[in-house]
């Protein structure tokens, strides 16, 4: 009985509410896909003679696991190759040459934009130390004008060391002269804080904010770090544990929601859009809970921060359907 | 889309006997060539895509889920036969119950009739020596459904150490949530009281004394008796770092304090509350002769816990409380982190699903391919891709070491 006749059977036996066949006969149908039961002993033993044959057959797999993975490496390149020529010819035909009409432009067609961008950033190992923060706090600088440029009223920036939160003050002071550069005199007005960080910084206090601020966008900027991930359920969970100790709380009271209403409030709300600018997706210790129906952009081989990835990351969430409950 | 009708054709051709049998030794050798390498330990899959599949090639959403449920049987194979310990699949998320009722009805149905089949051919699982977990919230399933879990899980809970997780009726956020409330409900119960301890501190302080004091006291019949006594007692009194092997750092450098608060005579009886009554003669006491280490930890923590000692009820300490403390009360408590993740059918989110798990290194793999589609074939490259990653990871790792060395 070939396999084709076999899925039949099964379909039709599936179809019937399963009441055509009995047990034994969906065993038997099954039996050619499963492999062969464990051995008793008497049947195990013919193989242990052939120990060549074993050993040629295990050589054989190390070869083509090693042929395998020889080519792919050659594949890996070519598909690196690749994506680095279409990254650069998306940067060419997508330049936004700092004028913020042209990016306004880009995402014209637009049905949606996120209201809550996320992106992933990483402190750069090898050139850690002054190079690494400067190319990070420009990587924020850009990310967050094209932002106010497009109009997303939040950003959340994820970089796992956390170091940018030292730095908040400094942050704001490149973020706009950044924004200088785009908007001339008529920039938005620009916060930076970060989650349990007491003192943060507000733009709308700074010297230039008096200029219109309805008229040129205002843009929040949240700056989190791997400590905002599981440690913060673990640190509301020792809150939780305290208060139930001293009997302000039964345990009965841990809800879903009272979780969600907290970590929202000192964290963050679940982003829209999350952007990877890695090679592959990894969370990297992202915060869990917020991740939740976000969706995930990522450019496969991708290195560093860029506007044309920036651009095909709104393109591809305007197109996604959302629907909720897969 | 080609429908379901047209694609007899070329599946007639793939399934002639020559055909299917070049195949099947193909995947068998692609397998054995796989578990060459490093392998994900724990493997999870989003299957997405079932009602999408049966749309295109119109057929019953039903249907779709039906041939789904082939293409996880294929996948298991493959997996398992590399040597991935745990797989874990979303079957149902609690979301989904907000679907029609129609075809929650219809889905309940079939799950009942797939898990009854995946553990009632035991040999299924047998063979991969694999045993079904469903992974969820049971206070939102039917009965009967609670019931086929139950018999399903109850069938295979013999099978080796490979694992198949189904969650059914989950979702991670709610994992989290039952994480959380039971860790609280775990650090709420109060510590067992520390009164019935068989040692009495007084009596310590006076054997100490009397080993010390030529004069002969009321233990000294017993002392005579053995000769032994003096030596396990002498490590931890005088040189406690002697033991400090068999204890933790923590232990022996406490152990030290106590001890000298013990050798001043005045504070001992203050901490000690009138539990020497119940206790034996000092002949008893020494009598089971007790390796040095075992009255250690005793009166080492009774010294401790004296302050606390005031409060009628004691709980642990929620600053004791971590990230693993939460991981070991998610429902995949004890099973290998999550190394691979994969979702069908080109939508690029979670989902509720495995956030919590989700976390370092484990590398997210969106796919194009509808999930009754999805086979070897697909599942290949992901696979290869992972095992270069990790091993180029490794490269680096013992590169940097290299380096380092040289010192450069």
């Amino acid at each position: 009985m070939s396999a084709w006749q076999t899925a039949q059977l099964y379909r039709q036996d599936a179809n019937s509410g399963h009441t055509l066949l009995t047990k034994e006969k969906r065993e038997e149908l099954l039996k050619p896909y499963i492999p062969p039961a464990p051995k008793s002993n008497a049947k195990r033993r013919p193989n242990k003679r052939q120990p060549l044959r074993d050993f040629l057959r295990s050589q054989i797999h190390l070869l083509i696991y090693n042929i395998m993975h020889a080519a792919f490496s050659l594949y890996i390149r070519l598909r690196q190759t690749y994506h680095v020529v279409l990254d650069r010819s998306f940067a060419i035909l997508y330049y936004h040459h700092r004028a913020p009409e042209l990016i306004r432009q880009d995402v014209q067609g637009l049905n949606r934009l996120p209201e809550h961008l996320s992106v992933i950033l990483e402190l750069k190992s090898e050139e850690r130390g002054q190079a690494g923060l400067e190319k990070l706090m420009d990587d924020v600088a850009e990310i967050s004008t094209w932002c106010t440029c497009v109009g997303i009223p939040m950003l959340s920036v994820y970089e796992k060391t956390g170091i940018l939160k030292a730095y908040i003050p400094t942050a704001h002071r490149i973020v706009t002269r950044k924004m200088h550069s785009y908007f001339g005199q008529r920039v938005p007005s620009v916060q930076i804080r970060a989650p349990h960080v007491p003192s943060f910084l507000n733009g709308d206090g700074s010297d230039e904010a008096d200029v219109s601020t309805s008229s040129s966008g205002y843009l929040s900027i949240l700056l989190i770090s791997a400590e905002d991930g599981r440690s913060t359920l673990v640190d509301l969970t020792k809150t939780l544990t305290e208060m139930s100790q001293r009997g302000k709380l039964s345990p009965n009271d841990v809800s879903l929601d009272l979780i969600d209403t907290e970590i929202t409030e000192s964290i963050m709300g679940e982003p829209d859009l999350l952007v990877l600018f890695g090679p592959h997706i990894a969370l990297q210790g992202y915060p869990p809970w917020q991740v939740r129906l976000t969706e995930i952009f990522h450019v496969p081989d991708n290195a560093g921060v860029g506007y044309q990835t920036f651009l095909r990351a709104l393109h591809s969430y305007a197109k996604a359907s959302m629907k909720f409950g897969r | 889309m080609p429908s379901m009708h047209l694609s007899q054709t070329r599946s007639w051709f793939l399934q002639s006997p020559p055909v299917e049998w070049a195949i099947s030794q193909v995947r068998e050798l692609l397998i054995g060539v796989l578990s060459q390498g490093p392998i994900p330990k724990h493997v999870a899959f989003v299957m997405d895509g079932n009602r999408r599949f049966a749309r295109h090639h119109g057929i019953e959403t039903i249907e779709g889920h039906s041939i789904g449920f082939e293409a996880l049987v294929r996948i298991l194979e493959v997996c398992y036969k590399t040597g991935v310990r745990v797989v874990t699949i979303y079957a149902f998320s609690i979301e989904n119950f907000k679907r029609s009722k129609y075809e929650v009805d219809a889905l309940m149905d079939m799950f009942k009739v797939k898990l009854a089949q995946l553990s009632q051919h035991s040999d299924l699982l047998q063979r991969y020596g694999a045993r079904i977990r469903v992974l969820g919230q049971r206070e939102l399933v039917k009965p009967d459904v609670l019931e086929a879990i139950d018999r399903a899980v109850e069938l295979t809970k013999d099978n080796g150490d490979a694992i198949l997780n189904i969650c059914f009726s989950y979702t991670s956020q709610d994992e989290m949530t039952s994480a959380i409330r039971d860790t609280v409900v775990e650090y709420s119960k109060p510590l067992p009281s520390n009164l019935p301890r068989p040692f009495s501190q007084s009596h310590i302080t006076h054997t100490i004394r009397s080993r010390h004091l030529p004069p002969p006291s009321s233990s000294q019949p017993s002392a005579a008796l053995e000769q032994p006594p003096p030596r396990p007692l002498s490590p931890f009194l005088e040189d406690p770092t002697a033991s400090s092997d068999t204890e933790d750092s923590l232990a022996s450098t406490s152990a030290s304090a106590s001890a000298s608060t013990t050798l001043h005579p005045s504070p001992a009886p203050s901490t000690t509350t009138s539990i020497d009554s119940p206790h034996p003669s000092s002949s008893d006491f020494r009598a089971p002769s007790v390796p040095s280490s075992k009255p250690f930890p005793t009166y080492l923590s009774s010294s401790a816990a004296s302050p606390s000692s005031t409060t009628p009820t004691t709980y642990p300490d929620p600053e004791s409380i971590t990230a693993h403390t939460l991981t070991a009360h998610m429902h995949t408590a004890g099973m290998p982190p999550l190394d691979l993740l994969v979702r069908t059918s080109g939508v690029e989110r979670l989902s509720d699903f495995m956030l919590w798990q989700c976390h370092e290194r484990t590398e997210i793999t969106f796919l194009k391919a509808l999930w009754p589609e999805f086979d070897l074939w697909n599942f290949l490259p992901v696979l290869v891709e992972w095992q270069w990653r990790r091993r180029r990871r490794e490269r680096e790792i013992g590169g940097g070491e290299q380096r380092e060395g040289k010192g450069e």
